[in-house]
């Protein structure tokens, strides 16, 4: 039932159906995505709330994350268990440029900060570093800089392991990916800690601190994320979900690392060496 | 296409949920996409009656029970919600019902992404009307919000920030909607047809949906910046700070004219189906067609600053902007000579589709020459935010894109419901609608040479007589309105009957799938996969 006969005639619309009922065809219903919605929509409310100055109900923040948390673990295990009965290369395939589309516009966004650094950079301001913000020091992000490019080449690796049937050296490499990615989040934040505490640097003081800490806050969001991700994929290969037909979670999630770590490259010489 | 050895396990059984439930967790396009449609409807009506009120201020400027700041409130909520509420969710109601049958599909390539998509726009619209009850009202900048205006400073109320977030929401579901639509394009077409066996309105739909892919992440990006500037406080925009707020016009206009395409590329497309069809030919010039649509898409990403002749650009820069601009008329007149063509030497049958579809054309092609006018640094200079651009912008947009709209909705309306809407109601429909645009929107040619700004709740007495004339036209609008409301609503339930598969007889000349499936389709579209011959 899974794959769709190309035996009729060309353009068809021949009453004669070749399958018993093709009503299996016909798209499943669910609650996952009207829910998804609900949930940005009042994570959003509360948000919003709290950072004009309301005291938002803790309550509505705390559905906010459980209303976004649950229904996209529903969905994608949904997704998983429908894979099941689908051609499994065909919904690789699909499932692959639809996130390779989705980083697209995650990089266009970026794109659009980069911009905004480059502008005013070389057509606005007269110094720059402007006044009153300091040097940068470079050597601390250097070394997490060297730590991401390397959780990207274990993450391949872990990859690599896993088609390879190799499981228990994949779910080392994937491991000692998360531990880099950890160590990379961890000097950030000691590196925002200390321009904060030492430099005055803020966000708020000029806007070279505004673009410093967006683009690197924004980045480390989605090193967030891509820990989540990773820490999923762990999960799933503990549990034994995956295997060498169905490991689209391991692809993406390796897209998205692979992401996260080019846009640091970018950002690492724009913000720091440029 | 399956090559692997897995087996693979039995589908479990069919879910089937009935009444409001079935509309709420479905993931059909056809009626996804028909839930697009009706928010739209709804939204329309919204954005009209705001529209509304600020002809009811420029009737007479002295009636103050319509204040200043609530005819700011009006005119911005009005361009917001007939842009992202009205035009755009509409296109991709059409996108979505149609795209997948017309490729040959069962459904989009990501179902449950395309419903998530669809209720995504729901928090965003409750949040921009939610805005009207904040202290100081919804926001007041203008859909443009450009800074300093739109900043903490001058915009202090909770309405501009809801409006940011509101948009970035929306952005949500436009940027999944495109990624669909790319994947549905590319990945679940009907074995066989290849790219260029397409039909048109699937052309513009992934020209649309690439220019959505690539430009809202900038609109996202830049109100996430000017969002920033007004809670955090932080420098992007602020002169103050080191900011820069011509920045945020120019990263505004390069989503912002892109945005103009998305808003009529799918009109295009409905052309290319709409005017063959009715004058019983097929196309004419298909490929000119196709490389029309990329290359508008392309260009339309190397004309934004068009928009800033006035705001301090440097000459080169004007030059370079005014040039692009000039051949982006090239294309669209290829297209345009193209429908011509497809129209020469057929029998036209004058119905309503036909109507609303001639009618694109003769309001399009004025308001697209008034863009090619506006594209010269001088003229623009003089006419710059005076109501000629209001009026530029509602030929191209209600001219363009609500036109051709509304020939989709009588041509494609026995298909997805299996009834035709009255033809008769629908002849009152084009006319109201075509005499009353003319009667509002060409005197604003005048009054924008003579000198009326824009968005402003005043005027020299001098310009009164044309602003009543203009506000008593918006009344046939209105009329037309509800017409077409009435006649949707009516003909659901009692239109004439049209079960067959091509109600409109042009199979023959037009081999789009759509018109070989039942109307309305069954929810799996077709018993058997239709499949092309190579080439
Ligand atoms: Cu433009």
């Amino acid at each position: 039932m899974a794959t769709e006969s190309h035996s009729a005639a060309a353009p068809a619309h021949a009453a004669a159906a070749a399958h018993a009922d093709p009503s299996a065809h016909a798209p499943q219903p669910s609650a996952w995505p009207i829910l998804l919605a609900l949930g940005i929509g009042v994570f959003a409310t509360a948000f919003f709330l709290v950072a004009t100055g309301f005291n938002a109900l803790p309550l509505l923040v705390l559905a906010g994350i459980l209303l976004v948390l649950i229904p996209a673990l529903g969905w994608a295990t949904t997704i998983a268990a429908e894979r099941r009965h689908q051609d499994p290369n065909y919904t690789f395939a699909i499932l692959r440029r639809g996130f390779l589309y989705f980083l697209l516009s995650e990089g266009a966004i970026f794109g659009s900060f980069f911009a905004h650094n480059l502008y005013i950079r070389f057509g606005h301001a007269t110094t720059w570093p402007p006044l009153g913000a300091p040097r940068l020091e470079t050597s601390l992000p250097a070394i997490g800089t060297l730590l991401l490019v390397l959780s990207s080449f274990t993450y391949h690796w872990s990859h690599h392991a896993f088609i390879g049937g190799k499981r228990a050296l994949a779910k080392n490499w994937l491991l000692a990916t998360i531990i880099l990615g950890v160590v990379f989040l961890a000097i950030q934040g000691y590196d925002w800690g200390f321009l904060k505490a030492f430099d005055k640097f803020t966000y708020s003081q000029g806007v070279f601190g505004s673009q410093f800490y967006w683009m690197t806050g924004f980045h480390g969001l989605h090193v967030c994320v891509g820990l989540l991700f990773l820490v999923l994929v762990y999960w799933r290969m503990e549990r034994g979900e995956m295997n060498q037909t169905y490991h689209f979670s391991l692809t993406a999630a390796e897209y998205y690392w692979h992401f996260v770590d080019i846009v640091w490259i970018f950002l690492f010489f724009v913000i720091y060496l440029l | 296409m399956s090559s692997a050895e897995v087996a693979l396990a039995a589908a479990p059984e069919a879910k089937h949920y009935t009444g409001l439930l079935d509309w709420l967790t479905t993931t059909d396009h056809k009626k996804i996409g028909l839930m697009y449609l009706i928010f739209s409807l709804v939204n329309a009506w919204v954005g009209g009656l705001f529209a509304g009120m600020v002809r009811l201020r420029l009737y007479d400027p002295n009636w103050n029970f319509i204040k200043p700041e609530f005819f700011n409130q009006m005119l911005t909520m009005h361009a917001t919600v007939m842009i992202f509420m009205v035009v755009m969710p509409a296109f991709v109601g059409f996108g979505n019902y149609l795209v997948p049958l017309m490729i040959g599909a069962r459904d989009m390539a990501f179902p449950k992404l395309n419903a998530f998509s669809f209720w995504m726009l729901i928090p965003p619209s409750l949040m921009m009307y939610a805005s009207f009850f904040t202290v100081g009202g919804s926001a007041q900048g203008g859909w443009w919000s450009y800074p300093p205006l739109s900043g903490a400073e001058f915009s202090p109320g909770a309405g501009e920030s809801l409006w940011c977030l509101a948009i970035i929401l929306l952005g949500i579901s436009s940027i999944m909607g495109a990624v669909n639509f790319l994947v549905t394009i590319a990945d679940m077409r009907a074995p066989g047809m290849g790219w260029m066996q397409m039909p048109l309105f699937v052309w513009a739909t992934e020209i649309t949906a690439w220019l959505l892919l690539l430009a809202v992440p900038i609109l996202s990006g830049v109100l996430v910046m000017l969002l920033s500037d007004r809670i955090f406080h932080t420098g992007f925009f602020q002169p103050g700070l080191g900011g820069d707020p011509l920045l945020y016009q120019h990263l505004f206009w390069f989503f912002g004219h892109p945005e103009v395409y998305i808003m009529i590329l799918p009109a295009f497309g409905i052309m290319s189906h709409v005017l063959p069809a009715f004058a019983h030919k097929p196309v004419f010039g298909y490929k000119g067609m196709v490389y029309a649509l990329a290359s508008i898409g392309v260009l339309g990403f190397m004309v934004w600053a068009h928009h800033m002749f006035t705001s301090g650009i440097s000459p080169e820069a004007q030059i370079f902007f005014s040039t692009t601009s000039l051949i982006i008329a090239v294309p669209t007149g290829v297209k345009v000579y193209s429908w011509l063509a497809s129209m020469w030497g057929g029998t036209i049958d004058f119905s309503a589709a036909m109507k609303f579809g001639l009618g694109f054309i003769g309001l399009f092609v004025i308001g697209g020459l008034n863009g090619v006018v506006l594209a010269i640094v001088p003229f623009d200079i003089a006419v710059h935010n005076t109501y000629f651009i209001v009026a530029h912008l509602h030929f191209v947009l209600f001219g363009g894109s609500v036109m051709g709209l509304m020939a989709a909705t009588y041509f494609w309306f026995p298909k997805m419901t299996g009834r035709r809407l009255s033809e008769k109601l629908g002849n009152w429909h084009f006319w109201l609608f075509f005499i009353g645009f003319l009667w509002v929107f060409t005197p604003m040619h005048i009054l924008g040479i003579e000198g009326m700004p824009r968005r402003v709740a005043f005027y020299r007495p001098e310009f009164t007589d044309l602003n009543r004339f203009i506000s008593l036209g918006f009344l046939l609008l209105l009329a037309g309105g509800l017409i077409f409301t009435y006649n949707v609503i009516h003909s659901i339930r009692h239109g004439e009957p049209t079960p067959e598969p091509d109600p409109w007889k042009i199979n023959d000349v037009q081999q789009s799938l759509e018109w070989m499936v039942p109307s309305p389709p069954p929810a799996w579209n077709f018993d058997e996969v239709p499949v092309y011959e190579e080439g």
